[in-house]
């Protein structure tokens, strides 16, 4: 028994396959219209019958829909009014042109393929020309060429990587696994032979990349990528932000959140290197007030500011 | 499961009447002619009402208008098959294919976009031969979207002049903006258009906007301009109409992340250690403050004089905490 589809479901699809068999000359294969419209024989047969009671007043064979199945075909005759499917919606529109917009800012995208062309026909009837700008283009094209072409062949690379948290560059062979962009950002995973353990590296602060000459095995099922893994053993720093530096609390992962009564919001963070730390509350100023700092972390942002001082004394 | 199929039924029989219609026709007629509706009145009301509101979901555009001939006027419902029906967009099998890709790629996802919305605009646009779905994991790059997005691209589409509270620096207004263009740029959502309180062209984030953005009538603005400027929203650029230039020296191997935040017109010079100097237009300092900070002492600001010396007396506070 396959599953039913909901009122709504059948609707949306009987309103594009009806117009899609009447434009292929009122028949086409069961396996086809299955295929495009996402549907089962069961399913698409339950759809098309009561597709044949539907008419207009006052419902005589004539201004009904025909629509039957046959084990191989599907045979539609339409009055006019249902001869064209119905227009996208705002949101349907916005999805595709977004998509398509994001794919062809990638480098390397033909940006004169049949992606565009469909795009452009598509803006056409919406006035979308310059109604939607989306860039995900955010790191050197060449270095992110090289790892997607290193990723798909299964070549070990060596780079050049600056730890934003640490503040360090390093030299590291990597097995690239997968590049992904999520959220803007363009994203390496990948098992480092420095760490011994899975990494995720951001594109944009790779230096420099060698292709080396030896393959891997990427593991046959990766969980979705994750910017920011659960380390139970990382310090916390618990910090109350006024509502100016509460954008913390959307950018990070913070493990707790309160709003106290007098407006500001406490949250907790794990903090995996100084660094990062020293960067966050010179960036927050006055709107974040360190309530309790774990261990190492105590006093970061004297200590960061006395560092950058240094720099405007010499 | 029959009341699915009855539902089905009933909608598309309702759907059918009004795309007939050559003229509004009353709650009355299509409660007598419309085969599956209950012959008691509040039931119906009640039935009609959600099979309108799906079938608008749907993107159906139901119109309400006065029946001519009727007195007292009578309201009545038609749907105009111009602009019912999606024009014939001529794709090729491979532009299908295309976008079909696209979708699997690019991952458009958010609880404003419901599972399947886009894969119903592609069924609307004929359907794709081979439309095998990618796992979530395998995608190319995601896009977080909210509900914001496509509200406003309606109101560029459609020149709906837009209102929402806007949130800088801990403090919210109202701001009103015909809206030109809804861009995401390095992980944000932007929306540029014209700022009618500001009287100038401005980059909104979406994320700083309240819930509740209101749009207005169709049609009630001009634009957009023939060049939309950049999206580039930077924070030091959102203050008042005082502006100063700010001279900073960013080190070597940070240099690149600066120039993609601050732009290549404000570049100067590049020195012999390679080094790069940075002039910026700066009218909200304490944002471009906290931009110069995340840099740690890999950045310094030279000049002017007087925001040097505010950062430094500012440096020297915190420096000094924990010895109090």
């Amino acid at each position: 028994m396959t599953q039913k589809l909901t009122a709504r479901e059948t609707l949306e699809r009987a309103l594009a396959i009806v117009p899609w068999i009447a434009s292929q000359g009122g028949t086409a294969s069961v396996d086809e219209v299955c295929r495009r419209f996402d549907l089962d024989v069961d399913q698409l047969s339950s759809c098309l019958s009561t597709v044949s009671m539907v008419g207009v007043y006052p419902y005589t064979p004539d201004a009904l829909l025909e629509a039957f199945v046959e084990p191989d075909h599907v045979y539609v005759n339409l009055p006019e009014y249902f001869r064209r499917p119905l227009r996208l919606t705002p949101t349907q529109t916005f999805g595709l042109i977004a998509a398509g917009r994001a794919l062809l800012s990638v480098p390397g995208a033909d940006t004169d393929g049949p992606l565009a062309r469909a795009l452009t026909k598509i803006i056409s009837i919406s006035g979308a020309e310059t109604a939607v700008a989306i860039d995900i283009d955010t790191a050197p094209s060449d270095i992110l060429m090289s790892l997607q072409s290193a990723a798909a062949h299964n070549r070990q690379i060596e780079i050049e990587y600056y730890t934003f948290a640490r503040d360090v560059w390093s030299v590291r062979v990597v097995d690239p696994w997968r590049v992904q962009s999520l959220e803007g950002n363009w994203y390496l995973e990948g098992f480092c032979h420095k760490a011994s353990a899975t990494r995720v590296f951001r594109v944009d602060r790779i230096r420099a990349i060698t292709v080396l000459g030896s393959g891997f095995q990427v593991p046959a099922e990766l969980p979705p990528l994750d910017v920011f893994p659960d380390d139970a053993a990382l310090p916390r720093i618990t910090l109350d932000l006024t509502p100016a530096g509460t954008w913390v609390a959307t950018q990070y992962p913070v493990e707790s959140s309160l709003l106290l009564d007098d407006g500001t919001t406490r949250v907790t963070l794990a903090i995996t290197a100084g660094a990062w730390l020293q960067r966050l509350l010179l960036r927050l100023g006055d709107d974040a007030v360190v309530v309790t700092a774990g261990p190492g972390l105590e006093h970061t942002r004297a200590r960061a500011s006395r560092r950058v001082l240094q720099r405007y004394l010499k | 499961m029959a009341a699915t199929a009855d539902k089905f039924e009933r909608m598309m029989n309702l759907l059918a009447a009004l795309l007939n219609a050559e003229r509004p026709i009353s709650a009355e007629q299509i409660q007598r002619r419309v085969a599956g509706y209950a012959s008691e009145k509040e039931a119906f009301r009640r039935t009609f009402e959600r099979d309108k509101d799906e079938l608008r979901s749907l993107g159906v555009p139901i119109e309400v208008g006065p029946i001519p001939g009727t007195f007292p006027e009578t309201e009545g419902y038609i749907v105009d098959r111009r602009t019912y029906e999606l024009p014939d967009l001529d794709l090729a099998p491979d532009e299908i294919a295309a976008l079909h890709l696209a979708l699997q790629a690019v991952s458009v996802g958010g609880p404003s976009m419901e599972e399947g919305t886009t894969a119903a605009a592609l069924w609307r646009l004929g359907g794709v031969a081979d439309g095998t779905p990618v796992a979530e994991e395998d995608h190319l790059a995601e896009i977080p979207v909210d509900g914001r997005q496509s509200i406003l691209f309606r109101a560029v589409l459609e020149r709906r002049v837009c209102r929402f509270s806007y949130t800088t620096a801990g403090a919210s207004a109202e701001r009103e903006v015909e809206p030109w263009r809804v861009g995401y740029e390095r992980g944000h959502w932007y929306l540029t258009g014209f700022d009618r309180n500001r009287e100038a062209t401005r980059n909104f984030r979406l994320d700083r906007m309240g819930v509740d953005i209101k749009i207005g009538e169709p049609n009630t603005f001009i634009g957009p301009a023939p060049e939309i400027p950049d999206t580039e929203y930077r924070p030091w650029d959102d203050g008042g109409p005082e502006q100063v230039l700010a001279l900073v020296r960013f080190d070597s191997d940070q240099a690149l992340w600066a120039l993609e935040a601050l732009g290549p017109d404000t570049l100067r010079e590049v020195e012999s250690d390679g080094s790069h100097l940075f002039e910026v237009p700066v009218t909200a300092w304490e944002p471009f403050r906290s931009f110069l900070l995340s840099f740690l002492d890999h950045a310094e600001l030279l000049e002017p004089p007087e925001l040097r010396s505010d950062l430094m007396s500012w440096l020297q506070r915190y420096a000094e905490e924990d010895s109090r």
